[in-house]
């Protein structure tokens, strides 16, 4: 394929995004942004260029297939390191091509085309004027008070102490099992009277289904937990469900958040029996196991 | 005699077709359908669906009971008491907003339902569809004179339960034909709380044949004198339609209550003109079921808020839709209570430290390490004034009442809405006051108790932490730097092509 019809797709692609973007309501404000933008318009200059642009194109093809290739493990690597990252990479790509006089001058040709030549003035007034708008935007999305709540940054599964005082008794996390399950002859009735429990005390949150969206979930921050699916209940052993269904909220340490979750203290309310049945039906519903191990 | 033989073959086949598509007509199959419904139904509608299960005591309103036959929502006529079973189909698949009737179209194939459809038709030995459909005639298009025709019609047939404004606050008691549960008539300024839709098609069905099972009348009954034709039926629809109160709906991500900047005086009232131009939040309430005693049936859903302040005070405006004036010791107040008549009343919560890091006080009173101070507002009785009370709590259990209050409240009610505004210095010598700074995000929370609902003491409903932001007044310089900013850069292409061009 020819340099210019890749570029012109690689100049729509950038377009493409910085639209998405937009509509999507962001603020152009990040440092990746200003990047794009500098790519377009590089791509603006050197594809009308023909072959003179050449190597101008190749060099923003190239820059913009490793900005791609990093927006690709950006969930591993925090944003400010991977600015720093595209910055190093551009330099030494402009070194390179500039290394030698003549590639420095087949570079700078095109940009001097459209400064200089009178044939490009239309095109010179319009860039002239866009370029300076983008960036009173982009200060403008800098300086504008934000009214953005503080994020909270909660542990969903803190790690359970090791032992536990509730229905004044002490019990040690690290062993504890549900007594009611070496019944397996009763297994049945536990599990039904383990739901009569849920549909009269948790649903209203954890909802009809389990699926954690009950008639009150929209009322409490954080949101209740689904005990469907495999994030939750299937990860956690029997005796981690029944420090947090005796303890509650107030019951999890700091890094969970205990000021704010609405998950009552069930010692109040529950028997230490009723815990162990509401835990086998939460299990038993959602076709989970307790974590064994 | 060959051709005969495949006539013969053609006849069969084609009277086999028939019969089977006759039984197609019960869609689902009951006892598949029993299954289902015990494992996921019977919780709430009973083991034998007559809406009694384990949950059912703890919901208003109450789960349908499957064994009386009764069904509220159906586009069948009058004449047909039942509902079709896409009617059916729609309640479950879609659920009731409003309610804790979910939607189920997500865990349940359409044959699942289809099979739950036939089960619990069979409890009441309901069999065979509905032969006719309500009439919808038609439709006459919104307009300003629809709307006002409707509006008139909307007073004639509808105020007596719905309110003047149609907010649900008229002055009657209601109750369910099956254990004569108390039944609030819909407040319709808030249509996605609607049972069973809020198109205009929905909301004419429901005109033309009532709400089963409660005292929303037919308006197609022939021997009513209320009866409305099918183009009145139209114009209300449209006025229906039109009062729809959008502040009131709940945007999620809307955090923060932006309280507004204001130069001179602090707005008098409630009514204030002031208010007119401040943005609005509005947050769900929901029942207090984290301490005892525990409250399961609130009646509000809603509050909706504003915040002003100046150099010296902040005000807040509470406004919620409430359906009756609790007043006791007033007679006719009275008649509207479930037993025991209580005040109105509504609560703000805030920290007495603005937290600097993540950690807040505990959202329900706080805790023994974070005090709140709490600012209650009360309605009054036939004898007292409204009141305002500042606690100071660490926790359900220790709430103190200081015997002065700094904070000021007063409120109005009219046709179905509290407006309650509460105002203080931004900055007291009180130690254990919260003491407010601009600019900073400050947790804040809400209450609400509704007297003729039986709410008093710790049965109320609640709302999570939300932030309180006085939001300084946005500078020139927010406009002065990109600006600058854009000169600069003007400046240096200016200079880059000079230079190119003296080359
Ligand atoms: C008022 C709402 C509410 C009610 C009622 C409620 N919960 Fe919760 N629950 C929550 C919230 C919110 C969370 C998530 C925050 C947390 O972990 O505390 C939660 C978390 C849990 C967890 C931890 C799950 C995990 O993956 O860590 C379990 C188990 C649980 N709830 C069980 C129950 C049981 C059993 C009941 C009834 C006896 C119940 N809840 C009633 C709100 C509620
Ligand atoms: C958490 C409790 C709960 C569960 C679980 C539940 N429902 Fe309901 N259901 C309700 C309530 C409450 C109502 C009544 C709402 C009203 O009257 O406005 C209702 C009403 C209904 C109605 C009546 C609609 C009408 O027009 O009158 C049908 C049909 C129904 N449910 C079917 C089901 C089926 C089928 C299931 C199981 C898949 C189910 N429900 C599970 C609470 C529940
Ligand atoms: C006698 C009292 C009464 C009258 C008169 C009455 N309604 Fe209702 N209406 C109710 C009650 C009660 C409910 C709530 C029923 C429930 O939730 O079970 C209701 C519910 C509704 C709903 C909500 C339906 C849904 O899907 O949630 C609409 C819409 C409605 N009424 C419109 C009207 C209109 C329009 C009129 C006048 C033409 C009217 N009503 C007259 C008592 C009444």
């Amino acid at each position: 394929m020819k340099i210019t019809s890749l570029s012109l797709g690689a100049l729509g692609a950038l377009v493409v995004y910085i639209a998405l973007r937009l509509s999507k309501g962001f603020a152009l404000a990040s440092i990746a942004d200003v990047y794009i933008l500098f790519m377009i318009a590089a791509l603006l200059i050197y594809i009308p260029a023909g072959d003179k642009g050449k190597k101008g194109s190749l060099l923003v093809l190239g820059t913009l297939i490793f900005f791609i290739l990093l927006e690709l493990v950006r969930p591993l690597i925090p944003r400010s390191l991977l600015n720093v990252y595209n910055f190093f990479i551009l330099v030494t790509v402009l070194l390179y091509f500039t290394s030698k006089d003549e590639g420095a001058r087949d570079l700078m040709a095109p940009i001097k085309a459209t400064l200089v030549g009178s044939e490009n003035r239309t095109f010179r007034t319009a860039l002239f004027a866009v370029v300076p708008l983008f960036a009173a935007l982009i200060t403008f999305n800098i300086v504008r008070p934000s009214y953005e709540a503080p994020g909270d940054t909660r542990s969903i599964h803190p790690a359970p102490p090791s032992s536990v005082n509730v229905f004044n008794k002490s019990y040690n996390l690290l062993t504890l099992k549900n007594p009611l399950r070496d019944d397996a002859a009763n297994y049945a009735k536990y599990v039904k009277e383990g739901g009569e429990v849920y549909f009269k005390n948790c649903f209203y949150c954890h909802g009809d289904k389990l699926d954690g969206k009950g008639h009150y979930y929209h009322g409490v921050n954080p949101k209740p937990l689904p005990f469907m699916g495999t994030d939750t209940i299937a990860q956690l052993s029997e005796s981690f469900v029944f420090w947090r269904v005796a303890t509650g909220g107030p019951g999890l340490p700091k890094e969970g958040a205990p000021w704010l979750s609405a998950m009552p203290i069930w010692e109040h309310f529950l028997t230490e029996e009723e815990v162990w049945k509401v835990s086998m039906f939460i299990y038993d519903y959602s076709g989970n196991k307790p974590r064994t191990f | 005699m060959r051709r005969f033989w495949i006539l013969k073959y053609l006849l069969i086949v084609s009277i086999l077709l028939i019969v089977s598509n006759i039984s197609e007509a019960a869609k689902g199959d009951k006892e598949a359908g029993k299954k289902i419904y015990e494992r996921r139904c019977a919780w709430c509608h009973g083991w034998n669906g007559a809406g009694d299960g384990p949950a059912a005591d703890f919901l208003n309103p109450r789960p349908r009971d499957f064994t009386s036959g009764i069904y509220k929502y159906k586009t069948s006529n009058l004449d047909n008491p039942f509902p079709y079973e896409d009617d059916l189909y729609k309640m479950i698949a879609e659920g009731m907003p409003g309610t804790s009737m979910p939607f189920w179209k997500d865990v349940l194939s359409s044959n699942d339902i289809w099979n739950l459809i036939a089960y619990i038709k069979s409890l009441a030995g309901l069999e065979g569809e509905p032969a006719a459909k309500i009439n919808y005639g038609k439709q006459v298009s919104s307009s300003a004179d629809s709307i006002k025709k409707g509006k008139e019609l909307f007073i004639d047939r509808c105020s007596e339960c719905h309110g003047d404004e149609g907010k649900g606050d008229a002055m009657k008691k209601l109750k369910d034909d099956w254990v004569g549960n108390r039944l609030w008539p819909r407040n319709l300024t808030k249509p996605w709380m609607f049972r069973a839709g809020s198109d205009p098609k929905d909301i004419y069905s429901r005109i033309s044949t009532g709400i089963s099972g409660t005292p929303m009348p037919a308006f197609d009954d022939p021997a009513s004198k209320k009866k409305l034709t099918e183009e009145d039926k139209w114009h209300v629809v449209n006025y229906v339609t039109s009062i729809k109160n959008e502040a009131r709906r709940i945007k999620d991500g809307d955090t923060v209550i932006k309280a507004k900047r204001l130069t001179g005086d602090m707005p008098k009232d409630a009514n204030d003109e002031k208010w007119k131009d401040v943005e609005s939040t509005a947050y769900p309430l929901v029942g207090q079921i984290i301490a005892k005693e525990r409250f399961f049936t609130p009646s509000v859903e809603e509050i909706t808020l504003k915040a002003v302040y100046n150099d010296k005070e902040i005000a807040f405006l509470l406004e919620w839709d409430d359906r009756t004036k609790s007043i006791p010791g007033d007679a006719k107040a009275q008649e509207l209570a479930d037993g025991e008549l209580n005040e109105d009343a509504v609560a703000i919560q805030l920290p007495v430290t603005i937290p600097e890091g993540m950690e807040k006080p505990y959202f329900g009173m706080g805790d023994s390490g974070h005090p709140v101070n709490v600012w209650q507002w009360k309605s009054g009785t036939a004898k007292a004034e409204q009141s305002i009370k500042v606690m100071d709590a660490t926790g359900f259990k220790n709430i103190k009442a200081r015997d002065k209050a700094d904070v000021t409240a007063k409120g109005e009610y009219n046709k179905g809405t509290w407006k309650v505004m509460m105002k203080r210095p931004l900055k007291t010598d009180n130690k254990d006051d919260i003491q407010f700074e601009e600019g900073k995000f400050t947790p804040i929370a809400f209450a609400t108790w509704d007297g003729t609902n039986g709410e008093k003491g710790s049965k109320h409903t609640i709302t999570t932490w939300y932030w309180i932001l006085l939001k300084p007044p946005t500078g020139s310089m927010v406009f002065i730097w990109p600006i600058f900013v854009a000169g600069i850069v003007l400046g240096a292409e200016i200079l880059i092509a000079r230079s190119a061009q003296k080359k």
